[in-house]
């Protein structure tokens, strides 16, 4: 490769420069592609061995397939001798919707009069109160974690799906009052001047006018935040049990003293995964908008 | 009086949020053990003098820093390039943006576990037997210090690589054509347009994924708890690894908590100073 690159004579023969230039190319999208791509496909291989192919050596491409980690998550219990890891991924993936669920919803409800308010009208400390929301996203987690735990032990809020959706509040609550602000900020002022001249209350405005043409914002906002919720490792790994766990921390049970189930892992991070890429091919165009909370569109 | 009704129920909630933190900054300044309620008193600031007199404090600060000045470098410089890339239409560039979103809103976590695996350091781990080819023998990824901040490295890179190239390559798409044109017509190459047209146009965007990816990098933990746990030999530990340490591996709440808001703090100064950095760079090109 390297002897090829030194003797042709780019500078001078136009031709061969052109050639050369597109096979740069496109080895530089092949290795974006390979970098981006293969380790999906090498997981999606390892959940689909079975231990023996797992550890061979070197690494095999081709071997006979097997169902067998899928089945074991499914099950709810490991098979082979060691039994003190029994993660019960069924139960984590349940408890991954209900606590990601429930803390949209809480997110949107709060959030929709808030952002409104943010968006159409003027007040003292608006834009520190904006400010306050935005800096939630850059606070390191602990800080609120070890209060929280403390708190929950006394509450009896400890290992619950109610304090996981509450903590989580943290993610979602900034993220949707900015989010949503954007998207009712983007609806010309001057259809809710003619609402208002119509009759229409501040309720009128909100319900009639804001919210139907904001629609498809609200539905990104909420499917972003259920991506959110869904990624959240740290905070059900201190306040969560293995009754409430989620996907997130349930994959990292295939950890033990003893063993690595390599396979059964690899079935559960594509399972864990599968949600996020579905979803995010629905809301691609606005994930960027959503990672910087609305600063970039 | 309407606004403020209606930000009543998000700053309730907001509030019950503020309280365990309040409550967390005053637990910083007591002797909490969790196992020993007894021995619960207000000691000042003891927990922070005896924190940065650690021997580990000073690695994990390190370590928090470096890791960051790397991640940033590497994922803003390659991000970039990735950026220019795509912009250029090339072929494919559809299905590469598409297909880069994939590793973008994997859950930190799970990213790791995809790696822990194709890392293994034995000759059974792919990506040992990949660099095999290249005439690299087997690397201990996660048994070795470099090994192991390697790893994390690469790790990191992979799960935000993308969220700095969408970002950038947005930009580019949003720059006007004149100054372009004016470059071209001043005879310009395409090394003095990237050096005086495109990276001054593009500075808010780059400033503002610096500030993105920077917060990120100086708090990470999902990444180093799933492959490292901070070791071996604490290479991995950064700030956030060592509050963690303290408060749910020892149970020592207050000294945690401390350890949590020297972090806080940590951020809240480089965000400010990559704040003013922004405004600046924004009002530069407006």
């Amino acid at each position: 490769m390297t002897t090829a690159a030194v003797t042709l004579p780019t500078v001078h023969g136009v031709r061969l420069s052109r050639h050369l230039r597109q096979v740069v190319i496109a080895l530089a999208a092949l290795l974006l592609l390979a970098w981006t791509v293969f380790p999906f496909f090498w997981i999606l291989l390892t959940s689909l061995k079975n231990p023996g192919d797992i550890l061979a050596v070197p690494p095999t491409f081709t071997f006979s397939p097997t169902l067998d980690n899928y089945a074991a998550l499914v099950m709810g219990e490991q098979r082979g001798q060691y039994s003190s890891t029994r993660p019960d991924f069924p139960l984590f993936f349940l408890n991954s919707i209900i606590v990601s669920l429930g803390s949209v919803a809480l997110s949107v409800i709060a959030g929709i009069p808030a952002a409104y308010a943010l968006a159409r009208f003027s007040f003292p400390f608006k834009n520190g109160l904006g400010f306050v929301l935005m800096s939630f996203r850059f606070v390191p987690f602990i800080a609120f974690v070890i209060p929280l735990y403390l708190l929950y032990q006394r509450l009896g809020l400890y290992n619950t799906h109610a304090g996981l959706i509450f903590a989580y509040q943290l993610i979602t609550l900034p993220f949707t009052i900015w989010m949503l602000r954007s998207f009712f900020q983007e609806i010309p002022i001057e259809i809710q001047e003619a609402a208002k001249i119509d009759g229409c209350s501040w309720l009128g405005v909100l319900t009639r006018v804001i919210l139907p043409l904001s629609m498809p914002g609200i539905a990104v906002t909420v499917i972003l935040g259920f991506m959110f919720c869904w990624n959240a490792f740290n905070y059900p790994l201190m306040l969560a049990g293995r009754q409430t766990f989620p996907v997130t921390v349930g994959a990292i049970q295939f950890i033990s003293y003893e063993q690595v189930l390599w396979g059964q892992m690899a079935a559960a991070t594509i399972v864990a995964a599968l949600p996020q890429l579905v979803l995010s091919l629905m809301v691609q165009k606005y994930i960027v908008r959503g990672l910087t909370m609305g600063a970039v569109k | 009086m309407l606004p403020y009704l209606l930000l009543a129920p998000a700053l309730i909630l907001l509030l019950g949020m503020v309280y365990p933190f309040g409550l967390g900054l005053y637990y910083s300044f007591t002797s909490y053990w969790l196992q020993y309620p007894n021995r619960f008193r207000f000691v000042w600031l003891d927990n922070y003098i005896s924190l940065v007199e650690e021997p580990l404090f000073a690695r994990a600060l390190e370590f928090t820093l470096g890791f960051t000045l790397a991640a940033v470098v590497i994922q803003v410089g390659l991000g970039l390039a990735v950026a220019l890339f795509l912009h250029a239409r090339i072929r494919g560039r559809g299905a590469i943006r598409a297909l880069m979103l994939m590793p973008l809103m994997m859950p930190p976590v799970i990213t790791a576990l995809m790696w822990k695996i194709m890392m293994a350091s034995t000759t059974a781990g792919i990506l040992n037997y990949l660099l095999s080819f290249l005439g690299i023998g087997p690397v201990n990824w996660f048994g070795s210090t470099e090994g192991a901040v390697v790893s994390v490295l690469i790790i990191d890179t992979w799960g935000n690589l993308p969220f700095v190239a969408l970002i950038l390559l947005g930009g580019l798409q949003a720059l006007p054509s004149e100054p372009y044109e004016a470059a071209l017509v001043d005879g310009a190459g395409p090394l003095a347009t990237l050096r005086y047209v495109t990276l001054p146009l593009l500075s808010p965007f780059i400033v503002l994924v610096v500030l993105f990816r920077a917060m990120d990098s100086l708090r990470i933990f999902d990444v180093i708890y799933a492959t490292t746990l901070g070791g071996p030999n604490d290479a991995t530990t950064n700030l956030h690894i060592m509050a963690y340490q303290y408060s749910f591996q020892w149970y020592q709440m207050g000294k945690g908590m401390a350890q949590a808001i020297v972090l806080l703090l940590l951020v809240v100064t480089v965000s400010y100073l990559l704040m003013r950095l922004w405004n600046r760079a924004a009002e530069s090109t407006v």
